[in-house]
């Protein structure tokens, strides 16, 4: 085996794995606060992805255009929490399921119909000609990737952590009724974690676009990846859910190289089937305690 | 008053009929949306400009009648169960002429049972894969309705092949997607190299998916066993991931590939990665002689672009329709079965903007699917991506092409 193919490999299919792990994180978010998730995250990433386009398009530059990309990420966030989620955790059913996929298959074809249905280059400032580190080629998009994720993850968890909102959304992660006792508004903070869910999905379409392309089924294949990232991982550490991300992303790459690149998607399946096995809350799960 | 209304109508009812038969209905069907849409778009714009140019010098003359054509379109959406609904809806059409269409091979797999079964002239154009037409010849069918208009996969891949030994590289990287396109080109190149005396070594042959970004894997496994070129067959943005990706590895080998690496989504997602790709072509866009300048910029005009997204899919669909109408002129009739006798023995030659068609298809053999192929060798041409453009890969073969175009000779 040579050291710096194995290096080479892992890089790379750890950037993508940071990608997953970026989609899944918006999972986790949503679902500390209201157990939901937003099944139709995927379209999240894409249609914030395609208003980004729209609005380079328009002649907004880009470090301009990132901001109101993520605004607009935010409100999509607040629609599919206000349409999909809100009434139908009042009422303490699962109908958020079948809501937030039927809001997720909406955009698609709204997308289709106001983009259409090509895959479409994503113009971005920063260069994609690679760079030789420690005898690893890696580009500076590819970079951008990886610094992005740990940024955003970085500035959302600090807010959990340093800010009155922020312990007001671990409060209600802890204990939703007891954080109702002490005055914090269980809805609002649903709203919150719904509204940075959909920052977490803009950044993740303004980060993967460049090298994805922008088109109705860009995100269809991450989702999917993202998923078993986040049933690996658990959905209660944001930090599981990266290791488990850039795990799964370079065995990915290293199953495709050693084994055969027709084995590639194998290993992420594998890992589901034992998670789901022999330990479905994942591997930074908390095992919920039983009251009796 | 009451009759004064019922008249008219009752005069409409009969006179309809007449009217309707006073088209020559034909179907284009092919993927309009998503990763082979430059093709299919490419392929029904072409399609059509040759359809207006027909109605505006008042259409197909039939007995005393000139006949429009009128088109059906159809998006298969590159979708092998779309393209079997749509294929059955179409075969169930009373009064269908013909379908001209599809891109993919594994639409074409799916669907054309049901133009066979019913009768229907279909004109393959530009799916390549060698399956859509073996498929026949293997199950012995004694007569056959489909025709292919494109340089299958089996001119093309010897083609590659014997570029890659021209260019003196002997080992060789093979990298394929997992449609049904892929796998039966991998296949047509491992036929070749054996074919061709061995003389290429494949160092490592590799899969890809539709969707994928990340070829890293792949594509280091043939940089570390020194290969010099990559044989490719797959469509546009994955193409175009694995020329960035080889950039990314710093993996200077040339591709040589399939002509889908003339897509506009390769080139353009690829931008100067994709620079010196090679890849078989059957029309240049380049205004190499009269008919092509007209071509292009009617084109260009019509749909508003600079640049034709597929240069091949809209010649071949523009040329399609050409052969087409000569037939139904030929047959006198709209009646399908009867164009089809009229394919297999064209008496007058075709003057297309690819070449002048002469006897392009004969009656269908099932020992040799060449019966039903309209291109030889002689049609295709390498080309080469260039900034953007595909152009002449040798300059030798621009004068072929031309000669193409302008003489009349015997098929060989």
């Amino acid at each position: 085996m040579n050291g710096s193919v194995i290096a080479q490999l892992v890089v790379s299919g750890s950037l993508m794995g940071l990608v997953y792990a970026l989609i899944a994180y918006g999972f986790q978010l949503t679902y500390a606060t209201s157990k939901s998730i937003n099944f139709g995250q995927g379209e999240l990433v894409m249609v914030s992805a395609f208003i980004c386009l729209t609005m380079t398009n328009l002649g907004i530059s880009y470090w301009f255009m990132v901001p109101l990309g993520l605004m607009c990420g935010a409100l999509l966030g607040l629609f599919v929490e206000r349409a999909g989620v809100r009434l139908a955790l009042e009422q303490k059913n699962e109908g958020w399921i079948l809501l937030t996929i039927i809001i997720g298959l909406f955009f698609f074809s709204a997308a289709e119909n106001i983009w259409g249905r090509d895959d479409r280059p994503f113009p971005t400032p920063i260069s994609s000609e690679a760079l030789q580190v420690a005898g690893i080629r890696i580009t500076p998009l590819e970079l951008s990737v990886a610094l992005g994720v740990f940024a955003i993850m970085g500035i959302i968890e600090l807010f959990k952590r340093k800010t009155l909102l922020g312990k007001a959304f671990e409060a209600v992660a802890a204990d939703r009724d007891a954080a109702e006792l002490m005055g914090i508004s269980a809805t609002k903070t649903i709203m919150l974690s719904y509204s940075l869910s959909g920052v977490v999905a803009a950044v993740a379409g303004l980060l993967v676009s460049p090298i994805t392309t922008v088109g109705p089924t860009m995100a269809s294949a991450l989702v999917l990846k993202a998923f078993s990232v986040a049933v690996v991982a658990g959905l209660d550490s944001g930090f599981g859910v990266v290791l488990i991300g850039l795990f799964l992303g370079s065995l990915e790459s290293l199953t495709s190289y050693y084994v055969g690149s027709g084995w590639r998607e194998a290993p992420g399946l594998i890992l589901l089937i034992l998670a789901l096995a022999v330990r479905p809350t994942g591997v930074f799960g908390k095992i919920p305690i039983k009251k009796v | 008053m009451r009759t004064s209304l019922i008249m008219p109508l009752l005069l409409l009812l009969i006179v309809s009929p007449v009217f309707g038969a006073d088209v020559v209905k034909i179907a284009v069907t092919g993927p309009f949306s998503g990763g082979s849409a430059p093709m299919g778009a490419s392929m029904r714009d072409g399609a059509k400009l040759a359809i207006a140019e027909i109605n505006a010098s008042g259409g197909i003359k039939v007995g005393a009648r000139m006949m429009k054509i009128e088109i059906i379109e159809r998006d298969d959406e590159a979708k092998n169960e779309r393209g079997a609904l749509i294929a059955q809806e179409l075969a169930s059409m009373p009064d269908l002429s013909g379908v001209i269409g599809s891109v993919n091979t594994g639409v074409v797999l799916a669907g054309d049972k049901h133009f066979q079964e019913k009768g229907i002239t279909k004109i393959i154009t530009p799916a390549a894969g060698s399956a859509s037409m073996t498929q026949w010849s293997k199950a012995g069918v004694k007569d056959l309705s489909i025709f292919r208009f494109a340089a299958h996969d089996g001119i093309q891949s010897a083609m590659v092949v014997e570029e890659a030994i021209n260019r003196k590289y002997t080992k060789v990287l093979l990298l394929h997607d997992s449609t049904n396109y892929g796998v039966s080109g991998r296949d047509d190149l491992l036929y070749q190299i054996k074919k061709q005396g061995n003389k290429l070594f494949v160092v490592a042959t590799e899969k890809f998916n539709i969707g994928d970004k990340d070829m890293t894997a792949q594509l280091l496994r043939g940089k570390n066993a020194g290969a010099q070129a990559v044989l490719i067959w797959g469509i546009g943005p994955e193409l175009a991931a694995v020329a960035n990706g080889m950039a990314k590895i710093g993996m200077k080998a040339p591709l040589i590939g399939g002509w889908t690496l003339s897509m506009s989504n390769f080139i353009d997602n690829a931008g100067k990665n994709g620079n010196g790709t090679l890849m078989p072509q059957t029309f240049i866009e380049e205004p190499i002689t009269l008919k092509a300048k007209s071509f292009i910029e009617g084109y260009r005009k019509a749909y508003k672009v600079s640049r034709i997204p597929s240069p091949v899919s809209a010649a071949q669909g523009y040329d399609a329709v050409y052969i087409f109408a000569a037939a139904v002129k030929q047959a006198q009739s709209t009646n399908t079965k009867n164009i089809k006798e009229a394919l297999e023995d064209l008496k007058e030659p075709v003057k297309g903007v690819i070449a002048i068609w002469q006897k392009p298809f004969t009656k269908w053999n099932p020992a040799n699917e060449d019966s039903h192929e309209a291109f030889r060798r002689d049609q295709v041409v390498m080309g080469m991506v260039k900034d953007g453009h595909v152009v002449f890969a040798n300059e030798a073969d621009r004068k072929r092409f031309i000669q193409n175009a302008t003489t009349v000779k015997g098929k060989k």
